[in-house]
């Protein structure tokens, strides 16, 4: 029943307004801050690679646009149900709570790693002005940042840029889990998307604490950038996270009235 | 004694402090069509909801073929419902591919029926549309379809007729009466009392979330008056021959009575004749569901309004009627 559910879900997906939305947004963001005349002014350095530009992607993004994106697209996974009012007629089939919402979960789960790969290939077509060749600096998604550690290689490269995505989409997961909680708790769409951002900030707020930054949800946003020495740690974290949010969901959704 | 089809004990279902189902008992048995009527708020809807498993009941029990449809979802494998007026699809899917989701969701159906149900529902033509373009009767009538489409035992109808032109009504009426032919068991909410009459087979009436009355329309649908010379040695007559009458009994100045079937219907005259009991006018009893949903909706709610005038005075905590009937 789950790979039926799970193509059903897939389907669905693809036909949401805010992933048609912010997919086409994303393919076009790249090429706006790749080429922006300000771009000295606001991160003080000069593009040198096109290697450098998914970095720079990244880095305008991670904080606000791409959350929300997540938000909003897993808000509507299930607020359209309810919308629609296909929520009790699917429910009515032989199909479990758990697994019909699992399904979801699982395309909540995968959408960030799509978005990311959709948003790296705009990215690395916005920096062949730029070149691919090796080039002295670094990526912005290794440990020495933007200014690097010597040469790099096209390799060496473009492994820092993957291993630096594919954190980044395991850091929105959890945002995605939490938007369909949300979705859960207020059975709406919009209340889902807006209780998420909600909670974001105000763990944005929560940095004053020191002792609690390093394991606030937010903070894993900067997952692209961490060391190879706290990956294993951060990706725990995160794996927590979207468990947590998880369970509550599918342990909420079990019970609903509809 | 063959398990219901559906069958709910003690059912009630609440919202904070307010009571929309109140201990609801009810059976519907294969080839059974039940119908659910009562005002706007009465708690039709919450039962359908309840009974299909889209709710939890406060207290009480619901099952489908003998099984609670929380703990056992693969007995709605067995199930077809329209719970929403108007029935819901995805917008931007055909009526075809919308049929064909439900069909994988329920683990297949045989080859063409699909087809078959939509030939049924008269959307052949139709079936290519996205169900976004459909009109609110086309949305129903997908519905129906969608509901038939595995061939359930128990079938779950909210508000049929919601939308709908009466040719459209009539074809969902017939698909639905031959469904209870073929041994399904049929539950509906409406409004419609004409509907109700016409071919269900009981009918709940339902006030303010509790059952007020249940009445055997097939009974009422099949009853016989006649104004005879004598009404006691009558009943005597008819009674002494129950593999032909069911029922006699004496309304008024009228006798009563239930054939078995409309052959007996015929042998009731020479019956009362072999009796000395003279025939002077005989008639189909029909049944006027409207005036009696009316009478007993009224009733209930003078009863319940005396009962709050009492207890509001603090004179009296009684009825002023007694209970529901």
């Amino acid at each position: 029943m789950i790979p039926t559910l799970l193509r059903m879900e897939l389907a669905k997906l693809w036909r949401l307004t805010s992933v048609r939305f912010g997919l086409a947004l994303l393919l076009v963001f790249p090429w706006l801050w790749a080429y922006a005349p300000g771009i000295f002014e606001v991160y003080g350095f000069f593009l040198v690679s096109g290697f450098q530009v998914p970095a720079l992607s990244l880095l305008s993004s991670m904080q606000f646009l791409l959350p929300l994106l997540v938000a909003i697209t897993a808000a509507e996974l299930l607020g359209t149900e309810m919308a629609h009012g296909t929520l009790p007629t699917i429910l009515l089939r032989p199909v479990t709570r758990p697994n019909w919402l699992a399904a979801k979960l699982i395309v909540v789960a995968l959408y960030p790693f799509l978005m990311l790969l959709l948003f790296l290939l705009a990215s690395l077509a916005a920096g062949v002005p730029f070149g691919f060749g090796a080039f002295f600096g670094g990526t912005g998604l290794g440990e020495a940042g933007l200014l690097g550690q010597g040469m790099l290689t096209s390799g060496q490269a473009l492994a820092e840029i993957a291993r630096g995505y594919a954190l980044a989409a395991l850091a929105l997961v959890p945002i995605g889990m939490l938007s369909l909680l949300f979705t859960v708790v207020f059975m709406n769409a919009a209340g889902g998307a807006l209780a998420t951002l909600a909670t974001l900030i105000f763990m944005q707020l929560l940095v004053v604490f020191p002792s609690l930054e390093p394991f606030l949800l937010t903070t894993q946003l900067n997952a692209y950038a961490t060391p190879a020495s706290e990956v294993l740690w951060v990706m725990a974290l995160i794996a927590l996270y979207g468990a947590l949010f998880s369970a509550l969901a599918v342990v909420l959704f079990e019970r609903k009235d509809f | 004694m063959s398990t219901p089809a559906i069958a709910t004990d003690a059912l009630t279902k609440t919202y904070g402090t307010r009571s929309v189902v109140r201990d609801f008992t009810f059976r519907v048995n294969p080839g059974e069509v039940y119908a659910l009527v009562g005002p706007n708020g009465a708690g039709k809807t919450t039962v359908i909801r309840l009974v299909a498993g889209l709710a939890f009941p406060t207290s009480g029990q619901v099952r489908i073929l003998g099984k609670d449809p929380h703990q056992h979802p693969a007995v709605r494998r067995e199930l077809g419902a329209v719970v929403e007026a108007p029935a819901a699809f995805y917008p931007y899917l055909t009526g075809r591919a919308n049929l064909r989701l439900h069909a994988d969701l329920a683990g297949g159906v045989e080859p063409g029926r699909i087809d078959e149900v939509l030939r049924l529902m008269e959307l052949d033509d139709a079936a290519d549309r996205k169900v976004g373009v459909y009109s609110l009767g086309m949305r129903q009538r997908l519905g129906v379809a969608a509901a038939v489409l595995t061939r359930p035992q128990v079938l779950i109808l909210d508000e049929p007729a919601s939308g709908m032109d009466p040719l459209s009504l009539h074809l969902v009426h017939s698909v639905l009466r031959q469904a209870a032919e073929d041994g399904t068991a049929v539950l509906l909410s409406t409004h419609h009392l004409d509907e109700v009459v016409a071919y269900c087979t009981r009918v709940a009436i339902l006030e303010e979330g509790a059952l007020i009355d249940e009445v055997n329309l097939f009974d009422r649908r099949e009853r016989f008056r006649a104004r005879v010379t004598d009404l006691a040695a009558g009943v005597r007559a008819l009674e002494a021959q129950p593999e032909a009458v069911t029922h006699a009994t004496i309304r008024g100045t009228e006798l009563v009575f239930i054939p078995r079937s409309a052959d007996d219907l015929g042998r009731v005259s020479t019956i009362l004749a072999e009796a000395g009991v003279g025939v002077l006018e005989m008639n189909r009893d029909v049944f006027d569901l409207r005036a009696y949903y009316r009478e007993r909706v009224s009733a209930e709610r003078a009863r319940r309004t005396g009962q709050l005038t009492a207890t509001q005075d603090g004179r009296a905590t009684g009825t002023r009627h007694g209970g529901a009937a």
